[in-house]
């Protein structure tokens, strides 16, 4: 018996979103935007509980959501009186606190409500999978073929508006896809999973690499092999799917950051 | 005259204080002019709104080029050092407005891209990421980044900024080679008056927000700002 002959549908949802989330999350540190990775997951499973309370599919409530957060993420806030941090930090408590209110009122059992808030990839159904696939399949690649505008419009934002690049276009075009992505995996694979393969494997990639073609790669390959590891361990010790993942991802900038200390101390 | 960029009667506000209240100013082509005045006077709030960074509450940029594309140096501050690219990537983002979103650097443009790393002595650094280069040599970049572009009118925000004074000098050498040697025209904010006033014949001077266009010898000779456009 094994894991992919069990749960074919979790294994490649598995890897589709650690792939798309591989490869935004890199973009997501480069701007130093990693409280809004966490923020739109949040907001996400806010939508989700919505969406179970007001019986329409959890995807279309985490997906409306996700992008009404984006789209004030995504706004220009010069010369607001506010940082953009601090607004993040409100948007994360109204949804985390908001999530749990909405499921609190919707006379789930504790299983479910465990299940809604911190999601479990092993239960992945062929229809999640199918949107899954049918929308992080094109964002991402649509991602990857524009990587050279979305590269400068976050570099050097003055430069790339006189050079003629779209810059709030781009910006838009990374956040409404950014948003996408997170609110799909986020209702299959749980805001933790989801928030851990925007952060985890990027970073990992960036302690091995200085070339910003090699961390893209690096991070898909990184946030795959994790997931294929860490479901494997799940299933053959019998422990929850995403705290597993979740340990063996983080741990890997953990390990590479540790083993890069060592050499250059050596 | 043969006119570069002409800004008429030119107003910018920005958070509900008037930063430029009228300005009128013939920039020659060919010409080399640093802008200098007081702190807060409005010289990056010109450079920006000649750029269009800012918008412009009334008046009009007019300029001679049918699409005006100049190219734009910042403090090389403004590169977060994080960014795994290489001293080159940064060089060849000069090309965007030849090769767009996808088109790859022909042999041409790389032996442009070539050719300006070895006029600024970067050639040997051009695997370097950027947060591994020191401020001469990433300020350098930057500018090399404007050559690449090709535009007639460079305009550089303070690019001497917290750099040291050989390579200050430097810097300043390379771009006034840049006017005389190829006809370009370089405006560029400066912080020092003297030193400007040393480097070019005339200066922009700006302050309360209007701008006048001075002589450098009388400017340093009468030791005191212009009054004439106040």
């Amino acid at each position: 018996m094994n894991l992919f002959h069990e749960f074919p549908d979790a294994v490649i949802a598995g890897l589709l979103i650690a792939s798309a989330c591989g490869l935004m999350g890199l973009w997501v540190i480069l701007k130093r935007s990693v409280f809004v990775g966490i923020t739109l997951s949040e907001t996400a499973l806010c939508g989700v509980a919505l969406a179970y309370l007001l019986h329409i599919p959890a995807m279309a409530g985490a997906l409306t959501l996700t992008l009404a957060s984006v789209a004030v993420v995504a706004f220009p806030l010069e010369g607001s009186r506010l940082p953009r941090d601090t607004l993040l930090g409100l948007m994360f408590l109204l949804a985390t606190s908001g999530a749990i209110l909405l499921v609190a009122r919707s006379g789930f059992g504790l299983i479910e409500i465990k299940a809604l808030l911190y999601g479990d990839l092993i239960l992945t159904s062929r229809r999640d999978l199918l949107v899954l696939a049918f929308v992080l399949v094109p964002v991402s690649l649509a991602q990857l073929l524009f990587a050279r505008p979305i590269l400068y419009a976050f570099l050097d934002r003055d430069a790339a508006w006189v050079m003629g690049i779209k810059v709030r276009f781009w910006q838009t075009f990374f956040f409404v896809g950014l948003g996408l992505v997170i609110s799909l995996a986020s209702k299959v694979a749980g805001a933790g999973l989801v928030f851990c393969y925007l952060i985890a494997p990027p970073a990992a990639a960036l302690l091995c690499t200085r070339r910003l073609r090699s961390a893209l790669i690096l991070g898909i390959i990184f946030s795959s092999v994790s997931t294929l590891i860490g479901m494997s361990v799940s299933f053959r010790y019998d422990l929850p799917s995403n705290p597993t993942i979740i340990v063996l991802t983080v741990l890997l900038p953990a390990v590479i950051g540790g083993l890069r200390m060592i050499f250059q101390n050596g | 005259m043969n006119l570069a960029i002409r800004c008429e009667d030119l107003h910018v506000q920005l958070g509900g204080q008037e930063i430029l209240r009228g300005i009128w100013l013939d920039i020659p082509r060919g010409c080399f002019l640093p802008i200098v005045g007081p702190n807060g006077a409005g010289k990056t709030t010109l450079l920006k709104a000649i750029l269009g960074l800012v918008p412009i509450t009334r008046g009009r940029i007019v300029t001679t080029e049918a699409v005006f594309r100049p190219a734009y140096v910042p403090q090389q501050k403004t590169i977060d050092p994080i960014f795994p690219v290489s001293l080159r990537q940064i060089v060849e983002m000069g090309l965007y407005p030849r090769l767009g979103w996808w088109k790859q650097p022909s042999l041409m443009d790389r032996r442009t891209v070539d050719r300006v790393l070895e006029k600024l002595g970067l050639i040997e650094h051009q695997n370097k990421t950027f947060g591994e280069l020191s401020g001469g040599m990433k300020q350098k970049t930057l500018v090399a980044r404007a050559f690449v572009m090709g535009a007639e009118v460079l305009l550089l925000d303070e690019p001497t900024s917290e750099l040291d004074e050989p390579t200050e000098t430097e810097i300043l050498r390379i771009l006034q080679e840049l006017v005389k040697q190829e006809g370009r025209t370089v405006v560029l904010v400066h912080h020092g008056l003297h030193q400007a006033a040393a480097l070019a014949d005339c200066l922009c001077w700006i302050e309360h927000g209007l701008a006048a266009l001075v002589n450098a010898k009388d400017l340093l000779a009468k030791k005191t700002p212009p009054m004439a456009f106040r």
